[in-house]
């Protein structure tokens, strides 16, 4: 979607255990200490209520747009669904529920909302889904959000302040310390939710659905998935922001304020927790700070001044706040210190067994092979990329398969991975028809592969990606990740584990938290077969993996492939174009052009065929009678 | 003739953003030959061709045509200073019309005069009969091997000095790489300067006059075609003693036929 | 019926050269501009100023209107787009947000929220079916029929507009032959905010009053009918704007009476999800109905 950005990293730490808890004290008794005193005057105290709704909206739209790459427009519809339901819940007359019952009530009605528009962007491409999400904005706050039942009519709907126990949050004082809590749980949560499996598996989607689905990750299931989170915290957000003001109308929920906050996404920095927080006290104080200077004539100089920062944030820092920042860090660190050494090209690729999160793959008879292709046809428009295509991968050997540019290699490897679905054929794995399996799915089988052009997450570290690859080893569900209770405390730490292992296999223990994008070609292609590799798959699907790499590199890439075969025992298909390197590491060969198989066999015999030369260089054209 | 090179490529260093893909590409073409660039695939040759055109800027180094450092200019400038393109994979534009293509393809040639274009049209016309009789067919309906004519015609129309051809031969089937073949040997006859980048070698040396092999972003042997052995190729394009017997056949096929090239042109 | 017609194509009209502007700079530069809507306020704005605040007549003042809008425009791409440092659409896009929320901006900061009114030129009208038109919704209809169906074939006349169909199709191309690939975005960009300053003129003079954002709640329609027209088509622009007005009237004529509100923005959501589904489960159809059936078993 957006281009590679390679200063921008998740931070991986979050508030320690002690941290929170000094956090919810501080949120919960400075408020009203402070508004007894002449600091925090009651307006003040309302601003910063509202600021801290719209930072958890802000919160929202950074996990639908930062962390998962979906465009939403229209994000402060799902806001105001929230605080209409919160106003239904705990408002109407025959139904005057307690206000936590309200905040989780929008928390539904938001991810409910948001689950609806998120169905039919499975199939819109991003601008659509663009302007989908204003049309919604629009309908919120023209449309829903004024019929009488929703909206409250013309006087709105009035939003009861909280009454727990004798406690009475009527006092904007107070109340802020409710806001705070808020905001510092759901900052909690969403810690959380970097730091698991879903996280990392919104991050990869939104670098490259290709990749993402070869690492395992249901794309589609995880876009939806995003799209409820964020309407459930958007929801939140709306009945924290509702609950402030007491009374609301459609009209607090402009189509405007959906823009403005996509603006705080992106000053703060798309995917920058803090940062996006920041930003949005920033754009919510910065109104009152003007007056404070420059007295109340000024109207919508606020909403120049946030303008235009966006605009010079998307044309000078695409990554906003926290990456100019990020970006600043860098720059000293490297002038401090020198460039780290280079790790070795040769690496120890650990022998790891199944991940227990994963099933045993299936038992293959003897003498089947353990990749089985027949027929494959693939058409692109008036093109026959793949003619017809059969080749079979016996357990334990390397096959290479070879061709010039244009012979439908990589959209063979596409056909059998599953990232593309040929017009006909049929692929089995270890024996089992995968034909009709989406590629997620087959890598579960146990598959691995890596792609011309680094399938890797470049914006995420080498760790990071090491346990994105294990996306599959991981199986717990969505509550114990974002509690950090139960499964995926055993869970992480297994898979935390083995990327330590394969992380000192490769010598790049160095390089952990190194942005991916950061290494050098064959850095990269190394992290990528290690990533490959992480969950002990049957099968490794190479694509070019020599590529860029000196002769003298390459050498060692064909150490590691024997390593794989000979030391973890397993099978290996590989593209190639490194003729040296292909005759030898490779038990058989396959050659390909202009989508047909055109020989196969051993390969020294097979790369002097007449027919695969004469693929490789051409034919001189015959001519007539050319004049001397 | 002049004794400048009509093109002047010095140590040009070039790249994707953390990949240098160039690392000191050095060579001259003289005015009036045809060179060729060959090399296997991520030896450079098709970075080699955008530094060339100006799509992909050069880190360091210097591109000299007719004397004239463009180094720093934009494609469009280059364009405007004689220097025409046959892109990979034609680019030709699919919903204009074969003339519509031709007279963006003059672009440059009408704005500096106008009547020169009618005669430029009538004359590509000429060589290039099959388009003259499609003029107002949709690019995009025709076959490859059409396409490929007139990608070449659009780049003649505009009257240039030097014409940088890109993987022609790529995606054609075998007739339509004849018809490809008879069509640059119609170019060369015009006496333009070509520079002719080809994966598919033996077809490439059926038509240059100087060969520059390129191997992991160098040049590491430049020399007339007449004077290539089929151990220098392998050795210098790494493939190997196994490809050298398909090599020498390459070579030998046309050296049987005599060098094209000789006594081609008018000094 | 006939009034739902009679309405619908005047409003179509509008909504047609809102959508026109979006499927320009979208097909010449691959960019969907979001700030196309506010662009248009801003240019009633300008002529608010003059018309009313100058005494200038108002021919006067909706050319200077026009001429704002294309200077915003061009301000646009050579102040902003040329100067980005990661300029793919999504990102320009992104910066289209903020150029709207700057003009939106500006427009409080200037004029205030309070309406402002823009007296008509003429008074002068048509009755069809119970509906008065006025001079400029004909000529607004009539200008979107003929830019969406004659505005490619002008283009092809000249050269510079041939480089414009061509620099859809291929920018890199479009250099590669020489023709100034930046001159040609400026130009796209100012014309998508010029047609954007002229739909909103064309609209005003029926509806009678100012407020800030005012255009771009009929910009949203048009930006759905160029959707809805396929985003790359010049006459689907126009169709889709046509097609939304009709629907939008048909609309309101059936269920006006159930006092819904902002019937309007359900029908451009409804027609639009119903048009882009549509439109991507088709293939998928068409590959099901055409599928031989498959071999079955692996042969080793």
């Amino acid at each position: 979607m957006t281009a590679v950005s390679v200063h921008r990293r998740l931070p991986a730490r979050g508030l320690p255990v002690p941290g929170i808890v000094v956090a919810l004290v501080l949120a919960a008794l400075l408020p009203p200490l402070l508004g007894s005193t002449p600091l925090l005057s009651d307006p003040h105290a309302l601003l910063l209520c509202r600021a801290s709704g719209i930072a958890i909206a802000a919160i929202s739209l950074n996990i639908l747009m930062g962390y998962a790459g979906q465009i939403s427009l229209g994000q402060f519809a799902f806001v105001g669904v929230g605080a209409f339901t919160t106003g239904i819940v705990t408002g109407t007359h025959d139904l005057r529920l307690p206000w936590l019952a309200g905040v989780v009530a929008a928390a539904a009605a938001g991810a409910l909302l948001a689950l609806l528009v998120g169905l039919p962007a499975l199939r819109l491409r991003g601008l659509y889904l663009a302007v989908v999400t204003i049309s919604v904005a629009y309908v919120g706050w023209q449309s829903l959000f004024r019929v009488e039942r929703i909206g409250g009519g013309s006087a709105g709907k009035v939003i009861p302040r909280p009454y727990v126990g004798g406690w009475s949050f009527s006092d904007n004082a107070t109340y802020l310390s409710l806001a705070l809590i808020a905001l510092v749980v759901v900052w909690q949560v969403d810690v959380n939710l970097v730091r698991s499996r879903f996280g990392r598996a919104f991050q990869a989607v939104k670098a490259d659905e290709k990749v993402a689905a070869s690492f395992g990750v249901d794309v589609a299931r995880y876009k939806l998935l995003a799209f409820a989170l964020s309407g459930a915290v958007a929801g939140v957000g709306g009945a924290v922001f509702g609950t402030a003001f007491g009374t609301v109308t459609g009209d607090d929920f402009q189509y405007s304020t959906s823009l403005l906050l996509v603006v705080i996404v992106v000053i703060g920095g798309l995917g920058s927790r803090a940062g996006v927080v920041a930003a949005a006290f920033f754009a919510v104080l910065l109104p009152d700070v003007l007056i404070g200077i420059f007295g109340s004539g000024i109207r919508g100089l606020d909403l120049v001044i946030n303008a235009a920062l966006l605009v010079f944030t998307i044309a000078r820092h695409p990554d906003g706040m926290a990456g100019a920042v990020a970006e600043a860090r860098e720059k000293r660190a490297r002038r401090r210190g020198g460039e780290p050494p280079l790790p070795p090209t040769r690496p120890n690729l650990p022998s790891l067994g199944r991940p227990s999160g994963m099933p045993e793959p299936r038992r293959l008879r003897a003498g089947r092979p353990v990749l089985d292709v027949a027929g494959i046809n693939v058409r692109f428009g008036g093109l026959q990329a793949v003619d017809n295509a059969s080749l079979r991968v016996d357990r334990g050997t390397i096959v290479g398969l070879m061709g010039p540019n244009g012979a439908g290699k990589t959209t063979l490897f596409n056909a059998i991975t599953g990232a593309l679905r040929p017009d006909s054929g049929r692929v089995a794995l270890l024996g089992q028809d995968v034909s009709d399996l989406p590629a997620h799915a087959r890598a579960a089988l146990g598959v691995g592969r890596t792609f011309q052009l680094i399938g890797l997450v470049k914006g995420q570290s080498v760790y990071e990606n090491l346990l994105i690859a294990q996306h599959l080893a991981a199986p717990y569900g969505l509550g114990s990740g974002l509690t950090r209770v139960g499964a995926s405390r055993w869970y992480e730490r297994e898979i935390r584990e083995r990327a330590d292992k394969t992380l000192e296999g490769l010598g790049f223990q160095r390089f952990a938290q190194t942005p991916v994008g950061r290494l050098s070609h064959g850095q990269q292609r190394i992290v990528e077969i290690g990533c490959a590799l992480v969950t002990s798959p049957e099968l490794v699907l190479l694509d070019e993996p020599s590529a860029g790499m000196s002769p003298a590199a390459a050498e060692d890439l064909a150490a590691t492939l024997r390593d794989i075969r000979d030391v973890l025992g397993r099978t290996v298909l590989l593209i190639e174009h490194n003729v040296p390197l292909v005759l030898d590491v490779t038990d058989e060969l396959y050659v390909m052009d202009a989508g047909r198989v055109i020989a196969n066999g051993e390969p020294v015999e097979v790369v002097q065929r007449p027919e695969v030369v004469t693929a490789y260089l051409g034919t001189a054209p015959v001519r007539e009678g050319v004049s001397a | 003739m002049s004794s400048t090179p009509l093109l002047e490529v010095r140590d040009i260093t070039a790249g994707f953003g953390a990949v240098t893909v160039l690392h000191g590409v050095t060579f001259e073409v003289p005015r009036g030959t045809i060179a060729g660039v060959f090399g296997l695939n991520g030896a450079g040759k098709s970075v080699t061709m955008k530094t060339l055109a100006g799509i992909v800027p050069a880190r360091s180094g210097q591109i000299l045509l007719d004397g004239e450092d463009i180094t720093r200019l934009s494609p469009e400038q280059r364009v405007a200073r004689g220097m025409g393109h046959v892109p990979q994979g034609r680019q030709v534009f699919p919903d204009l019309t074969v003339e519509e293509n031709l007279r963006l393809g003059a672009y440059t040639l009408r704005r500096r005069d106008r009547s020169r274009y009618g005669p430029a049209l009538d004359s590509v016309y000429d060589r290039f009969p099959v388009l003259r009789d499609r003029r107002n067919q949709k690019a995009g309906t025709m076959s490859g091997g059409q396409q490929a004519s007139l990608a070449v015609a659009r780049a003649l129309v505009n009257e240039p000095q030097l014409i940088l051809v890109d993987e022609p031969s790529a995606g054609l089937s075998p007739v339509a790489t004849l018809e490809l073949d008879a069509v640059l040997q119609e170019v060369a006859g015009t006496g333009v300067t070509m520079v002719l980048v080809e994966q598919n070698i033996a077809f490439g040396l059926a038509l240059v006059d100087t060969a520059h092999l390129l191997q992991t972003g160098t040049v590491v042997h430049s020399g007339p075609v007449a004077e290539l052995d089929e151990s220098t190729l392998a050795t210098h394009l790494g493939i190997g003693k196994v490809l050298q017997a398909a090599t020498g056949q390459a070579l030998s096929g046309r050296q049987t036929k005599g060098a094209p090239g000789a006594g081609r042109r008018a000094s | 019926m006939g009034q739902v017609l009679v309405l619908g194509l005047i409003s179509g009209g509008i909504y047609a050269i809102f959508a026109l502007g979006v499927v320009l700079v979208f097909r010449g530069t691959g960019v969907l501009s979001f700030a196309q809507g506010e662009i248009g306020t801003v240019a009633l704005y300008f002529a608010y100023f003059l018309v009313t605040k100058q005494h200038l007549p108002w021919a006067v003042g909706a050319i200077g209107a026009i001429a704002l809008a294309t200077l915003i425009g061009a301000a646009f791409e050579y102040g902003v787009v040329r100067r980005m440092v990661q300029a793919d659409p999504v990102s320009t896009a992104v910066a289209t947000v903020g150029v709207t929320l700057f003009l939106l901006a500006g427009e409080f900061f200037v004029f205030g929220a309070s309406p402002r009114d823009l007296p008509a030129p003429t008074r002068a009208g048509v009755e069809l079916f119970g509906v008065r038109v006025t001079p400029a919704q004909i000529a607004a209809l009539l200008l979107a029929l003929a830019l969406g169906l004659g505005l490619q074939s002008v283009l092809r006349r000249t050269d510079f507009g041939l480089g414009i169909l061509a620099a859809a199709q291929d920018p890199t191309a479009v250099r590669l032959v020489g023709v100034p690939l930046s001159r040609l975005t400026l130009t796209i960009w100012s014309a998508g905010a010029a047609l954007s300053g002229l739909a909103a003129l064309l609209v005003e003079p029926t509806v009678g009053f100012i407020t800030p954002g005012y255009a771009s709640e009929l910009f949203i329609v048009g930006l759905a009918a160029a959707v809805i027209g396929g985003l790359t088509s010049l006459p689907g622009a126009f169709v889709g704007g046509v097609v939304l007005g009709i629907a939008e009237a048909a609309a309101n004529h059936w269920f006006g009476q159930y006092g819904l509100p902002g019937l309007r923005y359900v029908v451009v959501l409804v027609v639009m999800l119903v048009v882009l589904l549509g439109r991507s489960f088709a293939p998928d159809l068409r590959r099901r109905l055409e599928q031989p059936p498959r071999p079955a078993g692996v042969t080793a």
